[in-house]
């Protein structure tokens, strides 16, 4: 058990089920999400991210099971709860005929500000979102989609919310755009919890904290980058530049590890030196025991050193690919069970 | 209860006045109407109508309706379900029923402008030809009290039926289509009871209670000739109240069906 205390949780879901017809979109999920953390949700089309965000913001009712969003439980205080959210929708539908000012000065009034701090908020948001006056005097209609993911983005922050859920916040904008976001949740980051989906994964292993990833409705993955590292990737690979030979560096490796499997061996230009990379199956731990001990030596002259971690986009594979595998025996099982006897 | 109703009823009220095809359809409903209320006045003397001739454009404002009502009401619901801000608009904190009463009232308040609006015709001829007027009745409160009552009531029930219409579709069309085809409908059958006594058809038992209502809801018209000369037929106007109210809590429960 770790001393460090946990941050009183802002989001609460125990056991959430939903059916469409004969779709179970979600099968009994549980999650908590902490303040001023921000939690990328992740899945494959139809694993029940939006779902999931869907009942969080009070836009669809669950079947069963409990959410909680700052301790208000969505079931019996749906209206109260909204007053905690920011929501931007897949796709961020706006009217097109109003000037982005006109639509959050709507905005503001439908969640209850008024007056001074009314005027004061949609001008802090306009400046957070990058939305110069300019801007903010266009009719929607004649914005780009970067300008209207912006303005979606501003009208999520305008009531000061304790949770913002942002459903695919920057699919379709230019690499800036997605910085500008970004950078927008940086700035929030600590104050307001964030969950974000997206299939982008770069973005979410860049700014997320932790990873919840869904497949067929269930969650098949929960924790930080590192976590889901060691925890679906067993084996590191990792790279040693040095002016070795390659049976003694190899020799000295196995010492430590004996599994651990020289991948390549390539020279590294003009200076003489060669890059070796390995492939260690015991994990972190005995990467950094070799290393250690490799420097020791000083036999090696070893000048650089580095862990190949593996990507967001690995261990998303890996995860749902389990998953996959799991549900497509289920699916024959069943398929067992209701063929007809001839 | 109704938790943003005032704040949608400014911006629903904003955007049908900022729409131009509420303007085109204002525009051409009332200039109709105003010829067809000058050739009625015009040859009053040669009709055998009953009614005083304030009724006429009452008559010409019911009838009319199913043409200008799904001006004001297929956007409403229609346009947000398509463009998909019906699920942004119900993720702030209002209720269901705040959305539906601050959209209906919208409607309703253009409505009741076009009423007001029509009723300078009788007003023009008052000032203007004020011997005329006077044979016509044009100088009789009463009258104009009555026609306006009526008109309110009706014009309440026929926006709550373009309500429920724009929220079963995505479609502005479909829903302007729909309006129009149910409130042709309502008044066809009212038109098919018009100057028949419904409920005098059965005498006692649970029979009689239900033809008495439906009679009255049917049977609509016919009061017509009450609210003309100034009388004010309550259950006439409770029982239109019963037909917004229900058709407000039906486009409410659609709006509901959206979260399923």
């Amino acid at each position: 058990m770790s001393n460090e205390r946990k941050p009183l949780p802002i989001v609460e879901v125990l056991n959430l089920r939903k059916r469409y017809r004969s779709t179970e979109a979600l099968r009994g999920i549980s999650f908590s999400i902490g303040k001023g953390e921000i939690v990328g949700f992740l899945g494959p089309n139809g694993a029940g991210k939006s779902t999931t965000l869907r009942i969080l913001s009070g836009l669809v009712a669950a079947d069963s099971g409990e959410a909680k969003v700052c301790g208000v439980d969505l079931a019996e205080e749906e209206g109260e709860v909204r007053e905690h959210i920011g929501y931007l929708a897949e796709n961020n539908p706006l009217p097109e005929d109003f000037r982005v000012i006109e639509y959050l000065k709507y905005r503001a009034s439908l969640k209850g500000l008024k007056g001074s701090r009314k005027r004061e908020r949609i001008k802090s948001v306009l400046e957070i979102c990058d939305l110069e006056r300019q801007i903010s005097e266009k009719r929607i209609g004649n914005l780009s989609k970067g300008f209207r993911q912006r303005v979606g983005i501003a009208d999520s922050l305008l009531a000061e919310p304790r949770l913002i859920i942002l459903d695919e916040p920057t699919i379709g904008l230019d690499p800036r755009q997605s910085a500008i976001t970004r950078k927008m949740m940086e700035r929030l980051r600590g104050e307001v919890s964030f969950i974000l989906s997206s299939h982008i994964l770069s973005e979410v292993e860049a700014c997320c904290d932790r990873m919840i990833i869904l497949s067929h409705g269930q969650i098949v993955a929960e924790g930080t980058l590192l976590e889901l590292q060691k925890k679906f990737i067993q084996s590191v690979a990792f790279e040693i530049v040095s002016k070795a030979k390659k049976i003694e560096l190899q020799r000295s490796v196995r010492r430590i590890d004996p599994q651990c499997e020289l991948l390549q061996d390539d020279p590294v230009e003009i200076t003489g030196r060669r890059r070796f990379t390995f492939n260690c199956t015991k994990g972190q731990e005995t990467v950094e025991l070799i290393l250690r001990t490799l420097l020791e030596s000083n036999n090696f002259e070893i000048s650089e050193f580095q862990v190949c971690r593996p990507d967001l986009e690995t261990i998303f594979l890996k995860a749902t690919k389990q998953n996959w595998q799991e549900m497509d025996l289920l699916g024959r099982g069943k398929n067992k069970i209701f063929k007809p006897q001839n | 209860m109704i938790k943003g109703y005032w704040v949608i009823l400014r911006f629903e009220l904003f955007a049908l006045f900022v729409s131009p095809a509420t303007y085109v359809a204002s525009f051409y409903f009332l200039a109709l109407l105003g010829v067809g209320f000058r050739f009625f006045i015009e040859s009053f003397v040669l009709t055998d109508w009953i009614l005083p001739p304030l009724a006429s454009l009452v008559v010409g404002l019911i009838f009319g309706a199913p043409a200008l009502i799904p001006f004001l009401t297929m956007r409403s619901f229609a346009e947000e379900r398509r463009l998909g801000t019906l699920e942004t608009l119900m993720s702030a904190p209002v209720s269901n029923l705040g959305i539906v009463l601050g959209k209906w009232t919208a409607s309703y308040l253009f409505f009741i402008f076009i009423t007001i609006a029509s009723f300078c015709f009788p007003l023009i001829i008052s000032l203007w030809f004020p011997e005329q007027s006077h044979s016509l009745g044009f100088d009789r409160v009463e009258q104009w009290i009555g026609t306006l009552i009526f008109l309110l009531i009706f014009g309440a029930s026929f926006s709550a039926v373009g309500i429920f219409a724009s929220s079963v579709t995505n479609n502005q069309m479909v829903a302007g289509m729909l309006t129009f085809t149910l409130l042709t409908l309502y008044l066809s059958v009212m038109m098919f009871y018009f100057g028949e006594n419904i409920d005098s058809q059965f005498t006692n038992g649970p029979t009689q209670v239900v033809w008495s209502c439906l009679g009255a809801v049917f049977g609509g018209l016919n009061k017509m000739q009450y609210f003309s000369v100034g009388i004010i037929d309550i259950p006439t106007v409770l029982y239109q109240f019963v037909v917004t109210f229900y058709f407000l809590i039906l486009a409410s429960t659609q709006i509901d069906q959206v979260k399923k």
